[in-house]
């Protein structure tokens, strides 16, 4: 019961405050890895004896840590390894830390369905619900070799493992590989690609904004259209080169609506988000002799100063000052 | 300042498009001081009838013409979009359209027939293609919709002259351009630059331009609805930001038309006055376009098909008529009968008529279609009046013999009668296009085309596309759409206002908006067209010169744009091929008895008057059985206890809303078990009424009645008996009927007696004729039932006939004792079949059908039949190749326990076989025992798993009841079952439980609104009917829950007929799940939740008591639908009622996780 897994409770828009709140748990174990966007894992095997206190009461110091430092709430799971801990904070609320204990892994997963497991995506809990192995005891009943024959060897292998209780993930301290998203809702469903292409762009320009002010730079840039049905499409594409350039992720975004080649779907928002973040200084840049890229470039960083004197509102580009 | 003719109006028929109604325009166009207008649907005809008619009662002239889609000389090269990911493509509305007016005639009318028939040839959307765009007939539009008109508003005068020259060189003179201003802005169609270009081009060109309004909707303000019906069409939402409707196109009067047209030769650059020369060419062109709804569309004449195709080459189809009626005489012996000459008589009479209105060529038609279709093997039969005529039956086309069952020609035709006779005949539903394309065989696809049905917007419809068009949250749009009843979109807020089970809705009325008034906007518009299910038009070789014709989707059959009613109004000969399920059930039947024992059975030729038969309709337990299975049927039987074909004919007449209102019923039941005595007005009557014991139930009594007090003839008699129903002809037949009646020396007292007799009547009964027609397969489908249930139930359940869920059929074959023997690849067939279970007795079971598995396609059950018997599941995998889903779902509901005991371990079986077939090679199956598969050590299905994937699957609790499973808590609870009920007293109180079979609202006699719902528990059925004063409490479990639990009071009238009346309802999958979660006390806790708590109504004076409901808890506040009958009617009765289903439920409540389905 050394483990702890944290959620907190972040709004989209105060995701930034993760690598701060990561340094809070860093106050009482180093041994920390982020779950971007707004979770994290923590051994605190060390912290215990150090503190003298047990996970569950170490989580309490936390949680009001993270709300007197913070304004932040968070969800706590406790238990032996990541997995089990991570399953806790399934039954965890805010206020109520959920330990799993020493010897009752098995019971404790027993009653759980076996999509709650991590690495069990629904298409694996599919193919297990079809044969009757819905829950967590089931799939720990049933023979190594028929959880094989269902969903592969490795995967049946450690499903089993995982399900009988054996975790044996480890926490590897990371640093925050985080990502930043974009959301441009639209009041009705909206069909008009002019409209789509503005708030790609504006999406675009923010998130441009908000990693060059981190120092960040992204790798992959993924878009969601989200529709009247409640439904979604999601595309991803790899930059060629890391970036914080809203030019190039401006293209990169076109590039993807424009191969969904939507017509009369309903869309009711779009999500850009910028994945893989590193740092910039650790970013390569394909100089070129065309002036125009490095005079964008320049233009954009006026644009930032100007933008942290007056406001983000400051600058814009004019498809969306009207 | 004369009137303005409209040249481009579009109606409603205009699907998605049109706003009003035609005869909402040609009313406002009488209005509004107008002689004349056009109708000018997009792509169709449809509305012409209506139009004319609506015309002729408006009294203006009605000019004819269509709006179509024409593809230039040369076609554009299309370049494709990518395909997008999601949502769907654009409608492409990129082709040109023009407006074509009939101008000569007959000619004009054949010309625009052909060319909508030209347009609609080609699979897309209807397109006319340049080399079909011809017509001497026609008069042209070219407005901002047409190739010109784009060339003008993008401003190429030069482009417009080009594409003008193919235009003026197929049309020359008959050509205009028609200037259209809606007050727009720009250049785009209706802005006041396009106009003033278009007219100043005419000039320019020498072209005469014309000025119309491109008209959509009647009434000015009809903005809105045709914004949403735009965006139906294009299947796309309201962009309030785009360009919107204009909100002009509506039917402007003359002077308004005036101040357009001065607006538009201004702009044009020229004089003001000008503006009356623009009038003056739409006037003219106007004038030009003559055709005549009677002379040139042919309404009111007929057209039958030629004489030689009937088998009349070289005689008179008269001749040929009269000597295949004798000739039917010979064959069927009459003419060696005692009575011989009573039907020679009835024969010469009935020719007589025939040879007087000319008809011989119909009887003949129809006489080829019936031995057409008997010689396919096909069961037919003929139904309706034309049963009366002996004609009919010795040519072979009805089965019945009038003279014996005393039914009347007149009541079918009479020399009086001048409307078109109709002979409708039943064929096997499931041969039923068969049937269709070998009369199109026979007679020719220019002489036969099947008749349109148009679909119209009612509420659910209304509710789903307005919401679409409003960006409403999909999840929102369907939850209203199904909370409706099947009601008529105008209704929506009356509804809501007055439904009890739509309260909650009603609460969140205000948050849609605008909906519900574009709701009803939208009210019986049309919004597709569909093939009609049973009318087929048989014409000589003009047909299409006079209908347009399109082909139907899928059958591709040729299918005139006119519906029923227009059909008949143009003078075409329409046969109604019905498919009747029933009749295909039957046939599967027989052919399962012939197939599985060899014996032969004839139902024609079936005894008349088994009493095995009579026993079983006599017990009410007649579910599947034609015409008496529904439960208001099942408990009339149970009164009358039929006990010959005759009780029958009375019985199925007995049960129709008019003897049911007029309260026939009563007294008719009361004389016949000598509870009452039966009495006649007249010793003169006692003939034609002894039958019915006094009571008159046929309208061949009526005619009967009048023509003997009267003397007056009973062709007339006939027409008298149809003036009843219309309040102000009763009036004067009431002192015709005294008079006539007087003078042949009746009393007062007995004209008196009789004329109520015949007022109480009024148009209520039923013709005998029918009822007859309909008794037959009644009496047939209750003797297989007697005879030979298994083959019966196979029957059933392929063709499902019924108006039960195939899994209450399974429970009766239950019941009675059937064995139902589950799927198994091995032994089931495609269809249902019979198998011998034991010897002595001999006991035949029923084996599922393959068919009924969810998703399986015919080739593929007939693959898997044909490939029997499997030695193991490989060999199945291997030779039957079934897609990955469809073998699990047959092994989830044990088609595949042969190889295997596990159903989950065949799954994986199955798993690895597909992925061995699509990697290389594929493992060797692990085998133990020859044919068995080894065990995967994966635990079996639980009995509540193989239920719920039994109902999943095939629709059907095929092992067991699935209210078995809940006996235990029933029991708990109290609940009597359908069984023990039938001890119960009147007036108990009581607790019933079951799956819902069936819900109505029909019409009742009182007019108030009376739920029926019928349960099914296992042991019998359970019909409840719930009154107004328990619908705030019940009507919403009731219609949205499919297990129910009810408290009521049983009703008892007589010994076999039984109801209960229901006051409080649960859903009983809520509470057993309670029950299982929290066990009594959380069941009770619910049960003490305060439902507002329906006065449980007394059993006495109901009259008194529905009186008092009537003024208190009516939330209609008393409104009810006066029929013309003068028969009330709750207005919300007579309707499908919300809900799913009951045959479409596939899901079991407690659906485990562990089971897919």
């Amino acid at each position: 019961m050394t483990i702890v897994c944290v959620r907190f409770q972040l709004p989209s828009t105060r995701e930034a405050l993760l690598p701060e709140l990561l340094g809070l748990l860093e106050e009482f174990t180093p041994v920390v890895e982020a779950l971007p966007p707004d979770g994290a894992l923590a051994d605190l095997r060390g912290a215990e004896r150090y503190f003298g206190r047990d996970a569950v009461e170490l989580a309490s110091v936390i949680r009001v840590r993270a709300l007197a430092r913070y304004g932040v709430d968070c969800v706590i799971g406790a238990g032996p390894g990541p997995m089990l801990a991570r399953l806790a904070l399934r039954d965890a609320r805010p206020g109520l830390t959920c330990a799993v204990p020493e010897a009752g892994e098995r019971e404790f997963l027993a009653g759980k369905p076996v999509g709650a497991l991590p690495g069990v995506g629904t298409a694996t809990a599919r193919t297990l619900c079809e044969y009757g192995l819905d829950t967590l005891g089931r799939v720990a009943a049933a023979p190594l070799s028929t959880l094989q024959r269902l969903v592969g060897a490795r995967t049946g292998r450690e499903l089993h493992e995982k399900a009988n209780g054996i975790d044996r993930g480890r926490v590897v301290p990371n640093a925050v590989s985080r990502s930043l998203a974009a959301e441009r809702p639209f009041d009705r469903d909206e069909l008009d690609p002019g409209r789509h292409r503005r708030a790609l762009l504006s999406a675009a320009e923010e998130l441009g904004t908000r990693l060059r002010s981190l120092e960040k730079v992204c790798r992959v840039l993924t878009l969601t259209v989200r529709y009247a049905d409640r439904s979604s499409t999601t595309r991803s594409r790899t930059l060629k080169e890391p970036t914080a350039h809203s030019a190039a992720l401006t293209g990169t975004a076109y590039g993807m609506y424009e191969a969904l080649g939507l017509q009369r779907a309903r869309v009711r928002a779009i999500v850009l988000r910028a994945e893989s973040l590193g740092p910039a200084e650790q970013a390569s840049y394909q100089l070129t002799f065309d002036p125009v890229d490095e005079k964008i470039r320049r233009v954009e960083q006026v644009a930032d100063r100007i933008r942290a004197k007056f406001g983000p509102g400051a600058v814009k580009p004019g498809a969306l000052a009207a | 300042m004369p009137g303005f003719t409209h040249l481009h109006t579009v109606s409603g028929f205009s699907l998605r498009y049109g706003a009003s109604h035609p005869e909402r325009l040609a009313e406002r166009a009488s209005e509004r001081g107008m002689d004349a207008l056009a109708v000018t649907d997009r792509d169709t005809l449809a509305g012409t009838v209506r139009f004319a008619k609506a015309c002729a009662k408006a009294g203006i002239r009605p000019l004819f013409g269509v709006n179509l889609a024409t593809a230039p000389p040369e076609p554009p090269r299309k370049e494709r979009r990518r395909t997008p990911v999601r949502g769907g493509a654009f409608v492409d509305e990129s082709a040109a359209r023009v407006t074509f007016l009939a101008r000569d005639g007959a000619r004009g009318w054949a010309d625009l027939c052909r060319i909508v028939t030209t347009a609609h040839a080609a699979e897309d959307a209807p397109l006319l293609p340049w080399d079909g765009n011809r017509g001497d007939g026609l008069t042209v539009l070219l407005g901002p919709a047409s190739d010109v008109g784009r060339a003008l508003a993008a401003g190429r005068p030069d482009r417009a002259a080009k594409l003008l020259v193919p235009w003026r060189a197929v049309y020359g003179d008959a050509l205009r351009l028609e200037a259209v201003w809606h007050g727009r802005t720009g250049t785009g169609p209706g802005s006041l630059r396009l106009a003033a270009r278009t007219v100043g081009f005419a000039a320019e060109q020498r072209i005469r331009p014309v000025l119309s309004n491109a008209v959509r909707y009647a009434d000015p303000g009809l903005g809105p609805v045709a914004d949403v019906l735009d965006a139906a069409r294009r299947l796309v939402p309201i962009d309030p930001t785009g360009e919107l409707d204009s909100g002009e196109a509506w039917l402007k009067d003359a002077d308004t038309m005036l101040g357009v047209a001065e607006r538009i030769v201004e702009a044009a650059g020229f004089r003001r006055d000008t503006a009356h020369r623009l009038l003056e060419q739409t006037r003219a062109t106007a004038a030009a376009c003559l055709v005549d709804p009677e002379d040139d569309l042919g309404m009111g004449a007929v057209h039958f098909p030629e004489a030689h195709l009937v088998g009349a080459g070289r005689r008179t189809a008269q001749r040929v008529l009269a000597s295949r009626a004798a000739a039917g005489m010979v064959l069927r012996g009459y003419d060696r009968s005692a009575r011989a000459r009573r039907y020679w008589e009835r024969m010469h009479h009935e020719l007589d008529i025939i040879a007087h209105h000319g008809f011989a060529s119909y009887f003949l038609t129809v006489a080829q279609v019936v031995d057409d279709v008997r010689d396919m093997g096909v069961r037919v039969a003929a139904r309706g009046s034309g049963a009366g005529s002996l004609v009919n039956h010795l040519l072979g086309i009805a089965h019945a013999d009038p003279v014996e069952h005393g039914l009347l020609m007149e009541r079918f035709l009479s020399k009086e009668r001048v409307v078109l006779p109709d002979i409708d005949i039943d064929v096997e539903s499931a041969r039923r296009l068969e049937v269709y394309r070998a009369i199109i065989g026979r007679f020719g696809a220019e002489r036969v085309a099947t008749v349109a049905m148009p679909e119209t917007y009612r509420v659910r419809h209304a509710v789903r596309d307005v919401g679409a068009a409003l960006s409403m949250d999909p999840a929102d749009i369907d939850r209203i759409a199904k909370s409706f009843p099947h009601i008529r979109a105008r209704d929506a807020r009356a509804a809501l206002e007055e439904l009890p089970e739509l309260k909650a809705l009603a609460g969140e009325k205000e948050k849609y908006g605008k909906l519900w008034e574009l709701v009803e906007g939208l009210d019986a518009l049309p919004r597709g067209i569909a093939m009609h299910p049973c009318g087929v038009i048989l014409s000589d070789a003009s047909l299409l010169s006079r209908t347009p014709v399109m082909p139907t989707s899928g059958e591709g059959f040729p299918m005139a744009q006119f519906d029923k009613e227009d059909v008949e109004d143009l003078g075409l000969l329409k046969l109604d091929v019905l498919g009747v399920r029933m009749q295909s059930a039957m046939a599967h039947a027989v052919a399962e008895v012939q197939r599985a024992s060899g014996e032969r059975i004839d139902l024609d030729a079936v005894e008349g008057g088994d009493p095995a038969t009579y026993r079983l309709i006599r017990s009410t337990e007649t579910l599947g059985c034609f015409q008496i299975e529904s439960p208001g049927q099942r408990d009339l039987v149970g009164r009358l206890q039929p006990a010959g074909f005759h009780d029958l004919v009375v019985d199925i007449s007995l049960f129709r809303p008019g003897p049911v209102a007029a309260d026939m019923v009563r007294p008719f039941i009361e004389a016949r078990h000598g509870r009452a005595p039966v009495r006649y007005p007249h010793r003169d009557l006692e003939e034609p009424l002894k039958g019915t014991y006094g009571v008159v139930v046929f309208h061949e009594q009526i005619i009967d009645i009048v023509a003997i007090m009267t003397g007056c003839g009973r062709g007339e008699a006939d027409r008298v008996r149809r003036g009843l129903s219309d309040p102000e002809s009763q009036g004067r037949i009431k002192v015709w009927f005294a008079q006539h009646a007087a003078e042949r020396g009746y009393d007062a007292e007995t004209i008196r007696r009789t004329w109520e007799i015949i007022e109480a009547f009024g148009s209520y009964g039923f013709c005998k004729a029918h009822a007859v027609a309909f008794a037959v397969p009644t009496y047939q489908s209750a003797w297989l039932k007697a005879h030979h249930p298994a083959a019966f139930y196979a029957g059933l359940l392929t063709h499902d006939p019924g108006m039960y869920p195939k899994r209450l059929l399974l429970a009766d074959a239950r019941r009675r004792g059937v064995p139902v023997l589950p799927l198994d690849v091995n032994r089931s067939g495609v269809a249902h079949r019979i198998e011998l279970v034991s010897e002595s007795p001999v006991v035949w079971g029923l084996r599922l059908a393959l068919s009924d598995v969810h998703g399986i396609s015919e080739t593929e059950a007939a693959r898997v039949a044909d490939g029997q018997p499997y030695a193991s599941l490989l060999d199945f995998w291997e030779r039957a190749r079934p897609s990955r889903p469809l073998a699990g779902r047959l092994a989830q509901v044990g088609a595949l326990d042969a190889f295997g005991a596990n159903r989950r371990d065949l799954q994986l079986h199955l798993a690895e076989l597909h992925r061995g077939a699509r990697g290389a090679g594929g493992g060797q199956l692990p085998l133990a025992g020859g044919r068995r598969t080894a065990p995967a050590g994966l635990s079996d299905l639980t009995s509540a798993e193989r239920l719920s994937a039994e109902l999943g699957v095939l629709s059907m609790d095929a092992s067991r009841h699935l209210m078995d499973d809940h006996r235990e808590f029933l029991r708990e609870l109290g609940v009597v079952s359908a069984r023990r009920l039938r001890e119960a007293r009147h007036g108990e109180t009581v607790l019933v439980a079951g799956a819902k079979a069936a819900t109505q609202t029909p019409p009742v006699r009182s007019g108030k609104r009376v739920i029926f719902t019928t349960l099914d528990d296992g042991t019998g059925l359970v019909d409840l009917a719930f009154f107004d004063d328990s619908h705030d409490a019940c009507a919403h479990t009731v219609f949205h829950s499919w297990l129910l639990l009810v408290r009521g009071v049983v009703q008892r009238r007589g010994p076999r007929s039984l109801s209960v009346v229901g006051a409080a309802a649960w859903n009983l999958a809520e509470l057993v799940e309670l029950r299982a979660r929290g066990g009594l006390d959380e069941v009770a806790a619910r049960l003490v939740q305060p439902e507002p708590e329906p006065v449980v109504r007394e059993a006495k004076g109901t009259e008194e008591a529905e009186g008092a409901v009537g003024k208190n808890g009516d939330p209609t506040g008393g409104r009810r639908i006066q029929l013309p009958t003068g028969y009330e009617l709750h207005p919300w009765a007579d309707l499908r009622p919300a809900g799913e289903d009951p045959a479409k439920v596939r899901k079991l409540w407690h659906q485990s996780p562990g089971s897919a389905g």
